[in-house]
């Protein structure tokens, strides 16, 4: 089972060969009481010791299939289950150092039975975690 | 005297159901509370939603058997602003909730609760759910289904909200279609702040947190409606204190209107683990008393 946090120790990594880091993955748990279509998940911002990487510019891979930001806003059969972990994978050259960063994610999810002025409806986490390999 | 039903939504346990226990799990807590009745939500709980596989229905349906469980209402959505460019249709919303009948109907399940999405803060449907329902009213009685959207905090039960769905009842004479009480529309004390809350917050935007206080007389108003109680609560402590649905007021209207329906308890207090469990134990003591005590004065 994964943790109870939203943000996951495990699957924290950088991506593409060793010598050539071609970005990080981060495992989150969808963190709503219910599941959700990825349209209703308007973006996952991450940030890692101070500097962000929009959700725009993250790909989401979800049950091995990878989604773009714009191909979530129209994902509407797809569905992120009630505490399902997706991999955010966030294109970053080099990649990040090995050792504990400190990793936050800001989710915007639209939860249509809201108000209008609470969609999108913000979910902010932060913890440390640790790149083993560099 | 005939008595309540007692049931538990899965609801209750929320972030404990995945990380901390299973499914099958959850159902012995509930089972172990003397309670009857599951509830369940459709997408949280019921796996590949809505296509689970036939090995897991097969697993369901042998796993509440054993525990004496029967399935009362299973809780869905109707997403209406499904992107952020389009708006369900009436024909879109009816495909949902056709779709959501048929699988409670392979589940068991006796009730649906849609939840519209919303067009303002007062918790006011989208225009489209009365088209919606009409289109699956044949089918919900086919299936021998009642459908039942819930009247939740900040919507009180004098309320055009309220209203509506009483008149459509009334025009259609349907016997599928009918409300939900969440008892949260009784909470006349006020919740914690929620983490990252504040007292401006609160003031600006979730008044309704302190509590909308609705009278139980009300419920007079609309019980020959009202099939199915969600029995919404927060904290109840060591004293069996509920410190904000005043059960000892609810439970004897509900026994003066003669209400035998279920009581689903729905605990939404903080999340840390394990402490839905003896939440919800709490609950079912504390009400079991309340209606004891209120046969044994009528005895």
């Amino acid at each position: 089972m994964p943790e109870r946090s939203i943000i996951q120790s495990s699957g924290f990594a950088n991506t593409g060969e060793r010598d050539r880091r071609s970005g990080f993955t981060l495992r989150l748990r969808q963190p709503n009481y219910r599941g959700l279509c990825l349209s209703l998940v308007e973006g996952i911002d991450i940030c890692v010791d101070g500097e962000t990487y929009p959700a725009e510019g993250n790909f989401i891979m979800l049950r091995g299939k990878s989604f773009t930001h714009a191909d979530m806003a129209n994902a509407t059969q797809i569905r992120w289950a009630m505490g399902e972990c997706v991999e955010v994978i966030v294109p970053k050259a080099a990649g990040l150092k090995i050792g504990v960063h400190e990793v936050g994610c800001i989710m915007r999810l639209r939860h249509p039975y809201f108000p209008p002025q609470f969609q999108p409806a913000f979910v902010r986490e932060s913890r440390h975690i640790t790149i083993i390999q560099p | 005297m005939s008595g309540f039903q007692y049931g538990v939504s899965l609801y209750s346990y929320t972030d404990d159901i995945g990380t901390v226990m299973g499914l099958d799990e959850a159902l012995e807590h509930v089972a172990d509370t003397g309670a009857t009745g599951i509830e369940i939500l459709s997408e949280s709980h019921i796996p590949a939603y809505p296509e689970p596989p036939a090995a897991w229905i097969d697993h369901w349906f042998a796993r509440i058997e054993r525990l004496g469980l029967v399935p009362t209402n299973m809780a869905c959505w109707v997403d209406t602003n499904i992107t952020q460019t389009h708006n369900r249709t009436e024909e879109e919303g009816a495909a949902q909730l056709a779709q959501d009948l048929r699988l409670a109907h392979r589940l068991g399940f006796r009730y649906i609760r849609p939840k519209f999405g919303v067009i303002d803060e007062e918790l006011t449907p989208h225009p489209i759910w009365r088209g919606a329902v009409e289109r699956v009213l044949d089918l919900a009685d086919e299936l021998n289904i009642t459908i039942i959207p819930e009247i939740h905090a900040p919507t009180p039960i004098r309320h055009p909200v309220t209203e509506a769905y009483v008149d459509f009842i009334q025009k259609t004479g349907t016997r599928n279609f009918g409300l939900l009480i969440d008892t949260g529309i009784f909470q006349d004390r006020p919740l914690p702040y929620w983490p990252g809350e504040t007292p401006e917050i609160r003031k600006a935007a979730l008044s309704f947190l302190d509590g909308i206080k609705v009278p139980v007389e009300h419920l007079a108003e609309v019980i020959e409606y009202v099939p199915f109680i969600q029995a919404k609560f927060h904290h109840i402590d060591d004293h069996l204190h509920d410190h904000n649905i005043p059960w000892e007021t609810i439970v004897p209207m509900l026994k003066k209107l003669n209400y035998t329906g279920y009581l689903s308890s729905e605990y939404e207090g903080p999340r840390d683990p394990w402490v839905a469990i003896e939440q919800v134990r709490r609950q079912h003591c504390l009400i079991r008393k309340l209606e004891r005590d209120m046969e044994a004065s009528h005895a």
